[in-house]
């Protein structure tokens, strides 16, 4: 199966605009120190609505939303990023090595595996939360912890496959070491699972983030999206969500969909079944 | 009888005959085998002793005794004597040998003593098979069979104890030919003969010994049967291999490169597929080797694999029972067996690719006990699946170069240079555009290819090809099947053949193995 990923994606437009836009998302959250104030800097101005010097008003602190709104974008996309990256790196690493050792150590793994994707891990990542308040970095090692597993099984399964595919077997015949089977053929012929993993997690980690910090259980001085959500709400009773509520809740949507665009685009690149005709 | 002792002739200061010795008994048919220009002719004519008669720019040296007289120093009369009485020679060129003027009567008459000798021709050419009545003909009037009929006459007329014909059959058919194998195996009894021949059929039906001559040396002597159905030597399992006969399946390959004078070293050696160093220094003696005397540095025809005793089993099913086989260099081995009869399994164990529950391998006659680069440089396999066989991310010149990349060659030039020279081989171009092509534009026969490519570029003595053809249609079978001939017949390599097709097994095989319940059996062939 030969597959060129810029033809499938001139191909699916859906899946172009996910990109442009986790594109846009991801500059405008780099640049944000450049066009915005200090996110948290109080100020006498509380609730106030929005005007030429806070374009989306400020919050009941005084602080000012249009700040904290592209802060907390670069909260998401970073721990999407680094939580994706660090569990997706845990699910390659665990599952070619449980693939290609196969054998009771495998087994070993795959119950253990078994036996994490049972525990409902949203319960207990609140759980350890409220009882911890991670920090932004603790969040990822949380997140990543209960991740890893499903891509890992995935990867197993695959590995354990591509073992017995014809150019595996020639590299080795012909005195291949394990190192380069793994970095030539195993790692790259794996790279869409791998791709698709990652913007699995990643997707996964920005909403437990956002729902985590929403429920209030997150580290205080962490601005995210999530507790902008939260706080907007205490005054659902002003007229302050439209500024305040609405473009947190907007922005965490589009960091969503755009990554659930591209990952659409993966999943049919892996699976032929949803192919189009 | 005859005893042929260190006998060298040379033309020129060019050395046709080197060294020869070899012994004929009374009763013994002995054929001399060898290409053209071997220098059959020559030795025949310095048994006859013509050679310094006829030549002056000839040098003999050694000792030809004939029951006691030395023919190299014997004088003319002494010979003239032999010559026909005791030693008589029929030449190759029948119809240069016989006088057009004479008819075949008095032809025959000139070589015997006295007269009235008409009975005895008429008996001699009845016995021949050559009807008497006819002995009034002059020889255009007679067909080749005929002729060689006259010739075999006047050789044997006078009784004598040595007969030596050269190419006596080899320019008859089929019918005449077998006639007067008859007829010669009739006149022989009691006689020492001398058969100089490339006609390997002839030899078969008709001797008991041959003495294969290759550039004016012995190379391998013995029994005939012993000799074709086993030879040791690589040049002779060559010509057996180049001489098509009713009985054979396999198809004919040649010996690579083409006759030259050798001056030094083994006369064979810049043909030879399996040649060492000392091949091109030292000329290899004429040693006994179990039934029969060879001339080779390397033994023979050397042994590439032995698999012994190899057992496999899975989850309590015996695929493989203390399986063993062996392969030889330049030979071509078929496993046959239907689908799930454990070919596979074997081929695979033999790679190290999976572990045998019991059993050793030996490669070049050593154990094989670690599956590295070295064993890897020897052996190689093509697998089954040839769509899989190549990652789908690497073009021709990345797939073709992978095992040199393996084995840390990374220089571009070098690279290019090989996987130019292994496509050509495998008979694809190897332009800039189609080195940069990906599996999935390339046709299945090319695939096949691109894989075998890939397993000679690290110049293996031992393939293994696992159903090499089993996907792709007959036309492309035939020239992946060729293909393989021709690189085994230029590279001497030792080939396992997989296959299920009897058919497919019958054409590339010189031995075919049939793999039944995880027991191996000879299938013969011829």
């Amino acid at each position: 199966m030969h597959i060129s990923v810029k033809k499938n994606l001139k191909k699916d437009k859906s899946a172009l605009a996910g990109l442009v836009m986790l594109s846009l998302l991801v500059l405008i959250a780099l640049a944000a120190p450049l066009f915005t104030k200090d996110p948290r800097a109080f100020s006498n101005l509380i609730l106030s609505k929005p005007d030429i010097n806070h374009i989306l008003g400020t919050n009941d602190l005084g602080q000012d939303i249009f700040s904290r709104l592209f802060y907390g974008l670069r909260t998401s996309i970073f721990i999407s990023i680094a939580a994706g990256a660090l569990s997706t790196f845990l699910s390659v690493i665990i599952g070619i090595f449980s693939g290609l050792t196969g054998g009771i150590i495998d087994q070993i793994i795959m119950r253990i595996i078994d036996a994490m994707l049972v525990i409902p891990s949203i319960i207990i990542l609140i759980l350890i939360s409220a009882f911890i308040k991670p920090d932004l970095i603790g969040l990822i090692i949380l997140i990543s912890i209960f991740h890893w597993q499903g891509g890992a099984r995935i990867i197993r399964g695959q590995t354990l496959s591509l073992k017995q595919k014809g150019h595996i077997y020639s590299a080795t015949t012909f005195g291949a070491k394990k190192a380069y089977i793994l970095a030539r053929h195993i790692i790259p012929d794996l790279g869409n699972i791998i791709t698709a993993s990652f913007l699995h997690n990643a997707r996964s980690a920005v909403f437990l983030e956002a729902g985590i910090a929403f429920i209030g259980i997150s580290a205080a001085d962490t601005i995210s999206l999530g507790t902008m959500m939260n706080r907007a709400l205490e005054f659902y009773y002003l007229p302050v969500w439209a500024w305040w509520l609405l473009p947190a809740g907007i922005m965490l949507s589009l960091i969503l969909i755009s990554l659930t665009l591209l990952n659409n685009l993966i999943e049919k690149i892996i699976d032929p079944r949803l192919h189009d005709a | 009888m005859l005893e042929v002792k260190n006998l060298n002739v040379s033309f020129n200061g060019k050395k046709i005959l080197k060294s020869l010795n070899f012994k004929l008994k009374a009763g013994d048919i002995t054929a001399v085998v060898g290409e053209s220009g071997t220098g059959k002719t020559t030795l025949a004519m310095s048994i006859m002793g013509l050679i310094s008669e006829q030549f002056s720019n000839a040098k003999v040296s050694g000792n030809i005794f004939f029951n006691g007289i030395d023919i190299c120093t014997a004088d003319r009369n002494q010979l003239q004597q032999l010559r026909w009485k005791r030693i008589s020679m029929v030449f190759q060129n029948v119809d240069n040998i016989l006088n057009p003027t004479l008819s075949i009567n008095s032809q025959i008459s000139e070589i015997m003593p006295g007269k009235n000798n008409d009975l005895k021709i008429k008996n001699t050419l009845a016995r021949v098979g050559f009807p008497p009545e006819r002995a009034v003909a002059y020889p255009h009037q007679l067909s080749m069979g005929e002729k060689q009929k006259v010739l075999l006459a006047m050789a044997y007329i006078l009784e004598p104890e040595l007969v030596i014909l050269d190419e006596p059959t080899s320019s008859l058919d089929h019918h005449t030919r077998n006639n007067l194998i008859d007829i010669i195996k009739k006149m022989s009894s009691g006689r020492a003969v001398l058969i100089l021949t490339h006609d390997l059929d002839t030899v078969r039906k008709l001797t008991k010994k041959t003495i294969m001559l290759y550039g004016g040396s012995i190379i391998e002597a013995g029994d005939t049967e012993a000799i074709f159905s086993n030879p040791r030597h690589p040049y002779t399992r060559g010509l057996l291999r180049s001489f098509p006969s009713t009985d054979r399946t396999k198809d004919l390959q040649g010996i690579r490169g083409k006759p030259e004078f050798v001056e030094e070293g083994c006369p064979f050696h810049p043909r030879c597929t399996q040649s060492i160093n000392i091949c091109r220094i030292q000329k290899p003696p004429l040693d006994e080797y179990e039934d029969r005397m060879l001339s080779c540095h390397r033994g023979g025809i050397i042994p590439l694999l032995e698999v012994k005793d190899v057992s496999k089993s899975y989850n309590g099913l015996d695929v493989l029972k203390s399986v063993s086989l062996n392969i030889y260099e330049g030979e071509t081995v078929t496993l046959l067996g239907r689908s799930g009869s454990g070919k596979t399994t074997l081929a695979k164990i033999i790679m190290g690719l999976l572990k045998a529950d019991s059993g050793e391998i030996y490669l070049d006659t050593r154990q094989v006990n670690k599956w590295d680069f070295n064993f890897y440089s020897r052996v190689q396999m093509i697998f089954q699946e040839v769509a899989s066989a190549i990652s789908h991310r690497l073009n021709v010149f990345e797939a073709v170069t992978e095992p040199l990349v393996i084995q840390k060659i990374t220089e571009r030039k070098i690279l290019e240079e090989e996987a130019k020279k292994v496509l050509s081989e495998v008979q694809l171009p190897a332009d800039h555009d189609f080195l940069r092509l990906y599996p999935h534009h390339l046709s299945g026969g090319e695939l096949q290819r691109i894989v075998i490519a890939r397993a000679l570029i690290l110049s293996p003595g031992l393939l293994i090809a696992d159903e090499p053809t089993s996907s792709l249609d007959a036309s492309i079978q035939a020239k992946i099947l060729k293909l393989l001939n021709n690189i085994q017949e230029e590279r001497g390599l030792g080939m396992l053949f997989i296959t299920h097709d009897l058919g497919v097994a019958r054409k590339v095989s010189d031995k075919i193995l049939k793999l039944d319940n995880g027991i191996i059996t000879e299938e013969r062939i011829k």
